[in-house]
């Protein structure tokens, strides 16, 4: 009782310091230059953590947010969520108007109170109390308060005051205190731009921004997390679903999880172990013995994501895996890992952040990190990474989904911060050949192979499986400049062995090439037009960053019809720059034959954000020679 | 049903092995099957499919629902993998829920010529609650490969007898064998509706059948004392039981095509309503069974007739907004510009209030029977001939056989002289006649004084039109510059005033400019955003690269610029069902171009025109050189709202032909 009473004391303490500050309801106290561009404004997010031991971690907050407009609404964000570890102690929403007067209160009883399973998972404990609220006049003001009481320590939120894009920040504060012999360690990223306050004292720590102006979404940008700016917070002693352990580095943090959520799960019947044995025992090195296991674990399980209790941080028994056909990305991985160990084949466990853009692990902050689980084989030369919840990928391909990122790797002796492989511009290499037989009435017929490997494979291999139906709308998605486009025939191969993607493709485009007169205005390129031009921006923010670089190489014969001529063609371009080049050539293999030859190469990188208008130029540039035309007349007789 | 004979004998003759569908009972030529032999295509098949619903008496609470089902999948390929997992959708209530019981699962594969069975774990069984009023059960098969077969039975007890869920007869994998039993007692009388495709013809039997019903008498002493008598007795109670059953031979997936407003308005199956329940020795209590029961129903729930009938909350309110209007139409027009700017929509569907009227109309906030019963009732105490109109939303299907279930909105309509108004108050941006989009779907049912019901069409008749007028100025560099001006009305000006009003200019801006790829945008203008009685108009100028063509000495232009259709939306060789356009449109632009100074027009594109059948599309193409300019007229009609699939090859080709048009090219030629 008394101690509820003194934390009422504190929350009506702080409360009462703000309105001597400085009413934060009304609308007209926000800064003109938070709410310029902004949907909504976070006029105060006041987090507070508190430590109490290594199994009992309260969280209160109180937020104050303003929502501008329609697209506003969705960043009052009035949720929680919790499980079996976490109580919610206090829920509630008030509604202020533009003038901040209090037109509604709502208590935890009105909130939704629904299951949290996330998509792609059969099920999970977590769930999830929600209010959306329905404004009836924007702009309006939201305060939401909320405290939690979570047993597991493991995840101490981050200070991370700008969450979302378009959304500004005028104060936003965190504090943490904890007992003595726990130790907090924190670290700041993203701060060159803004100015952290923070303040250090015995058992607490104090962050505090101000006055974020909102972060605007721009093509061809870093990650979000690479702009954000965050303090990262973790306790070296912490408890995980009622396991304790102490963690000073990676290493520890390495130890940790190899001895208390992994070793013992490799429980593999013999018979399974001889059977592997068996399988891989005419392959002459470790990696063909590894591909054959990762092919038999492909063809043997599924992905199917079951998370309860320390299930959603410890793998399911490789021995369960091996009766059931399925797992989650621990289960699977951590089943080809096993087996990968009955052949005598060593590989390690590795945790990772996986999304198509890039996030890094932090190399000196050692804290619960990463969202997915992959398998990593050390060689002597590269290492090989491998995506065990895939039944279709190649061994050894990872594509965008973890590509060249830094990655936790676990092995019994502790842990590394090792980069996944990166796909450079040779290796995601398309070549296209073709033929096409321009009519007299404009029509055209053509033949096309396209060679597609690295990350243009990993765009392309799920044609394989798609329906004659399906297919025939991808192409004619891929072409949709090909206006009157009928498929004849198309021919798909995935080579898994060489990880090639080939396409044959046979098609008829009437009316492709513009009649005028006695004239035929015949577009070269037929079969790759870059026809995306990245976004303009009048004031560009963010730096310039091409995640992954490209090189496509085309070599197209063209058989004009016989009644024309040439009349006008277009020179010869090459155009050369840091983000690659570009380069076609038009020859005249004889009377009405021509080849025309492209290539284009897109370098990955960094640049500053005043190279972006270059950069656009650049793709422009392409997308405007890409158009050229040849101009044919017929022929006098 | 000659058709449904010859299918039928032809049906047969393809499945000509007989298969055994007792549970456990997976053959291996089942197992050996590849593909579907019927649909190549096929990720997974059902073997077989059975469901039993019937009718179980308990002593404690009466007549219970029971569902038994019985499925047998194939799985071809990893892309079918999806069915080795199956969810289960349980309804409660406050006291009741329904439950799963008996639930036995297995895979089985072939290996080396022999039949390998895994029994599914209680581990693999998962509850979860979704919300207030389900559950989901899920449950996923172990040791799943390519050409595996997994089966599974369970029954599902329900005391809703209220609400027996749909039979689906088709799914979006083929089904081999179906089988389907729904058997009520003769107490309960269920309305049958059949929708889809498929030829259906169920086979109808009564059956002598009985119960044990387990009553209590109540023997009661003298009046006023406490001393009742309880005496417990059974009796056995013969009755007939009406069974109704189906049986399907190799059933075609659906497959979903794109401009559908809703696919399942297509797939067949049969629900079963509650008509009437009549015990014996007791009255008969309706539930409904025709569109009247159905309109009757809603009309006298507590929930819409009375709060139809409520006026005291708004009367000083709209006496004194109307108190010196006699206009009718004029009366209508501020009671709803009334209701849209002092109410807001809370994003729920329904035609049943919430919380009701006096307190929505109190919050300001309301769901949508809420808000256009709330218009309706004020627009009569005005004296207006106002109706509500229960329509069913585009993603909820179309109503297609009387169930209260078939609506889920409504809106409000004025008869007057002239025609019909029809009115939707949860939209800012709507007026009279133009209702937002979601609710274009077919007819509405508009309920009259006391009950009754007639149809009426909700498709707009009039064509919403754009009419752009663009002055391009080409230069000898193939950029162009200019200005703009667009006028849009009815639902292009809502689709318009939903995008624009509220957002940030300069993001808006951006989108725009980037919408045609970076062109750059200055002087941007709206007028009438707000005044909503008026066409919305907006104006710009522009500059934009690489508009034209220099091969040579000429220079090539499409005098459309960026205004053109680049691509044909149609793709699809064929397709099976209507497109759904909402409403019928027409686009106009009227352009003039001017050319760069040097040059002379060398040859233009030929005026032109052409049009669908039976008048469902019109293209126009009007082309003028006057001296170093050209002037442009096209104008693109949609006539209708709908177009059969028996259009759809003209529907293709008309765009096909449109997008070519546009396309052509004048030729410029230094002086």
């Amino acid at each position: 009782m008394n101690l509820k009473f003194s934390v009422n004391i504190c929350i009506l303490f702080t409360t009462m310091l703000v309105f001597g500050q400085e009413n934060l309801y009304p609308v007209i106290t926000i800064p003109s230059e938070l709410s310029a561009n902004s949907n909504a404004v976070i006029r105060l997010n006041e987090q507070s953590v508190i430590i109490d031991s290594e199994s009992e971690m309260h969280v209160q907050g109180r937020k104050i947010i303003t929502v501008l407009n329609k697209r506003g609404d969705r960043h009052v964000d009035a949720h929680v969520y919790y499980d079996p570890n976490i109580k919610i102690k206090d829920l509630k929403v008030s509604i202020y108007n533009a003038s901040g007067i209090l037109i509604d209160k709502i208590k935890e009883n009105d909130f939704k109170d629904v299951s949290a399973v996330p998509g792609g998972t059969l099920y999970s404990d977590s769930r999830v109390k929600y209010y959306n609220y329905t404004p009836i006049k924007y702009p309006y003001t939201v305060e939401f308060n909320y405290e939690i009481v979570n047993k597991n320590t493991a995840f101490i939120r981050s200070f991370m005051p700008v969450k979302d894009y378009l959304v500004s920040v005028e104060k936003s504060s965190y504090r943490i205190t904890y007992p003595e012999h726990i130790n907090i360690k924190s670290k700041e990223k993203n701060f060159e731009n803004f100015n952290l306050e923070k303040e250090v004292g015995d058992g607490e720590i104090y962050f505090e921004v101000k006055n974020i102006e909102a972060f605007k979404q721009e093509d061809y940008s870093p990650g979000f997390f690479d702009i954000a700016p965050m303090v990262l917070v973790r306790s070296t002693e912490f408890q995980l679903e009622g396991v304790q352990t102490k963690v000073e580095n990676w290493n520890d943090f390495g130890k940790w999880m190899y001895h208390d959520l992994i070793k013992d799960t490799h429980d593999l019947s013999e018979a399974t172990k001889i059977k592997m044995q068996e399988l891989v025992k005419d392959e002459p090195d470790d990696l063909s013995k590894a591909k054959k296991i990762y092919e038999y674990v492909q063809n043997k399980s599924r992905y199917i994501g079951v998370q309860v209790g320390i299930g959603g941080w410890k793998p399911f028994n490789a021995s369960e895996v091996d009766a059931l056909g399925y797992g989650d990305c621990k289960g699977l991985t951590n089943y080809t890992l096993a087996l990968l160990q009955a052949v005598g084949i060593k590989s390690n466990y590795t945790v990772v952040y996986a999304r198509a853009s890039q996030r890094s692990f932090e190399p000196d902050f050692a804290s619960m990190q990463g969202n997915h689980v992959i398998l990593n084989i050390p060689t002597e030369g590269e290492d090989v990474w491998l995506e065990c919840t895939s039944q279709k990928l190649p061994f050894g391909f990872i594509g965008v989904f973890t590509d060249d990122r830094d990655v936790l790797v676990i092995t019994p002796e502790g842990a590394q911060i090792k980069h996944t492989k990166k796909y450079t511009v040779e290796e995601n290499f398309q070549t296209i050949k073709a033929q096409y037989e321009v009519q007299n009435d404009g029509g055209i017929s053509a033949k096309v192979k396209v060679i597609s490997k690295g990350i243009q494979y990993g765009d392309k291999y799920n044609l394989e499986v798609e329906t004659k139906r399906e297919l025939d709308k991808a192409y004619k998605n891929r072409w949709k400049y090909l206006n009157r486009m009928a498929i004849d025939n198309m021919h798909i191969e995935n080579n898994k062995s060489t990880a090639e993607f080939i396409e044959d493709i046979n098609f008829q485009a009437g009316g492709y090439a513009k009649k005028i007169g006695d004239r035929l205005l015949l577009t070269l390129n037929a079969v790759n037009r870059n026809t995306e031009i990245p976004d303009r921006y009048r004031n560009r923010k963010w730096p310039l960053k091409i995640s992954r670089g490209f090189k496509d190489v085309d070599e197209v014969e063209i058989k004009l019809p016989a009644g024309y001529q040439i009349e006008a063609k277009p020179n010869n371009a090459l155009i050369e720059n840091k983000f690659g080049s570009y380069k076609v050539e038009l020859e005249e293999k004889n009377e009405n034959t021509l080849v025309y030859k492209r290539e284009f190469i897109v370098n990955d990188g960094d640049f500053p954000k005043e190279d972006y208008s270059a950069f656009r130029n650049f793709y422009k540039k392409v997308a405007q020679l890409d158009n050229s035309k040849i101009a044919l007349i017929k022929k006098k007789l | 049903m000659r058709i449904t004979f010859n299918l039928l004998a032809l049906l047969i003759s393809i499945t000509a092995f007989s298969q055994n569908y007792k549970f456990g009972k997976v053959s291996k030529e089942e197992l050996q099957e590849v593909i579907n032999p019927i649909d190549s295509s096929a990720t997974a098949s059902y073997l077989y499919k059975n469901r039993k619903t019937h009718f179980q008496y308990l002593p404690q609470n009466g007549f219970n629902v029971v569902t038994e089902v019985h499925e047998r999948v194939k799985i071809y390929n990893q892309e079918g993998y999806e069915y080795a997992t199956k969810q289960i959708a349980l309804y409660k209530s406050r006291n009741n829920e329904e439950e799963v019981s008996g639930l036995k699962a297995y895979t089985y594969n072939l290996i080396d010529g022999k039949i390998i069975e895994d029994k599914m774990s209680k581990d693999a069984v998962f509850k979860t609650e979704t919300s207030k009023y389900w559950d989901q059960l899920k449950f996923t098969l172990p040791n799943i490969k390519n050409g595996c077969i997994v089966e599974y039975r369970y029954k599902i007890f329900s005391p809703f007898i209220t609400n027996i869920d749909e039979y689906v007869f088709q799914e979006d994998i083929p089904i081999k064998k179906l089988e389907a039993v729904f058997e009520a007692p003769e107490y309960f009388v269920y309305k049958k509706n059949v929708k889809g495709y498929l030829p259906v013809t169920p086979k109808t039997e009564r059956l002598n059948d009985k119960f044990v019903y387990h009553g209590v008498s109540n023997n009661t002493g003298e009046a006023g004392t406490s001393s009742v008598k309880k005496e417990r007795y059974t009796q056995e109670v013969t009755h007939l039981t009406n069974k109704t059953s189906y049986d399907l031979l190799n059933i075609p997936a659906l497959k979903e095509e794109p401009y559908v407003s809703n696919i399942d308005n297509y797939r067949s199956g049969v629900k079963y309503e509650l008509s009437y329940t009549h015990y014996p020795n007791s009255s008969v209590d309706y539930y409904s069974t025709t569109w009247e029961d159905v309109v009757k129903t809603i009309y006298e729930s507590s929930s819409f007739g009375d709060e139809l009938d409520k006026s005291g909350y708004y009367e000083k309110d709209i006496d004194a907004l109307i108190g010196s209007i006699s206009d009718p139409v004029k009366r209508a027009y501020l009671i709803f510009d009334f209701v849209k700017s002092r109410m807001k929509w809370n994003n729920y569907h329904s035609f049943y209030t919430n919380q009701g009227v006096k307190s929505a109309y109190k919050d300001h906030v309301g769901n949508v029977a809420e808000i256009n019963l709330m218009l309706t009732s004020m627009l009569r105490y005005a004296g207006l001939r106002a109706y509500p109109v229960l329509v069913s939303t585009r993603s909820h299907g179309i109503p297609i056989f009387p169930t209260r279930e078939g609506y889920n909105y409504v809106v409000s309509c004025i008869r007057f002289p002239e025609g019909d108004m029809l009115l939707d108050a949860t939209n800012k941006y709507a007026v009279p006649n133009v209702l937002p989009t979601k609710a274009l779907n077919w007819q509405g049912r508009m309920i009259s004084e006391h009950g009754g019901s007639t149809l009426i069409d909700l498709y707009p008749k009039e064509k919403s039109k754009n009419t752009i007028f663009m002055m391009a100025k080409l230069k000898e560099d193939g950029s162009i510059e200019g200005a703009c001006r667009t006028m849009k009305t009815t639902h292009k000006a809502l689709e318009f005033r939903e995008n624009y009003i509220g957002v940030n200019l300069d993001d808006y801006l951006e989108r725009l400019e980037n919408k045609y790829d970076g062109m750059e945008i200055s002087d941007y203008a709206v007028k009438n955003d707000l005044d909503l009685s008026q066409p919305v108009r907006e104006s710009y100028k522009f500059v934009k690269e690489n508009q034209a063509d220099i091969i040579g000495d000429k220079i090539y232009f499409s005098p459309m610029f960026f205004l053109r259709d680049t691509q044909n939306p149609f793709k699809l060789e064929n397709r099976e069902y209507p497109v759904d356009f909402a409403y019928p449109s027409v686009t106009s632009c009227k352009i003039i171009v001017s050319i760069p100074e040097g040059y002379k027009i060398e040859s233009i594109p030929e005026a032109g025109a052409f049009m669908m059948p039976d008048d469902l599309g019109l293209f126009k193409y009007n082309i003028l050189p006057q001296g170093n300019k050209v002037q442009l007229a096209v104008e693109t009609h949609i006539s209708e709202s709908v177009i059969t699939p028996v259009y759809y090859a003209a529907l293709k080709t008309y765009f096909s032909q449109l997008v070519d048009k546009q396309g052509e090219q004048i030729v410029l030629s230094r002086i």
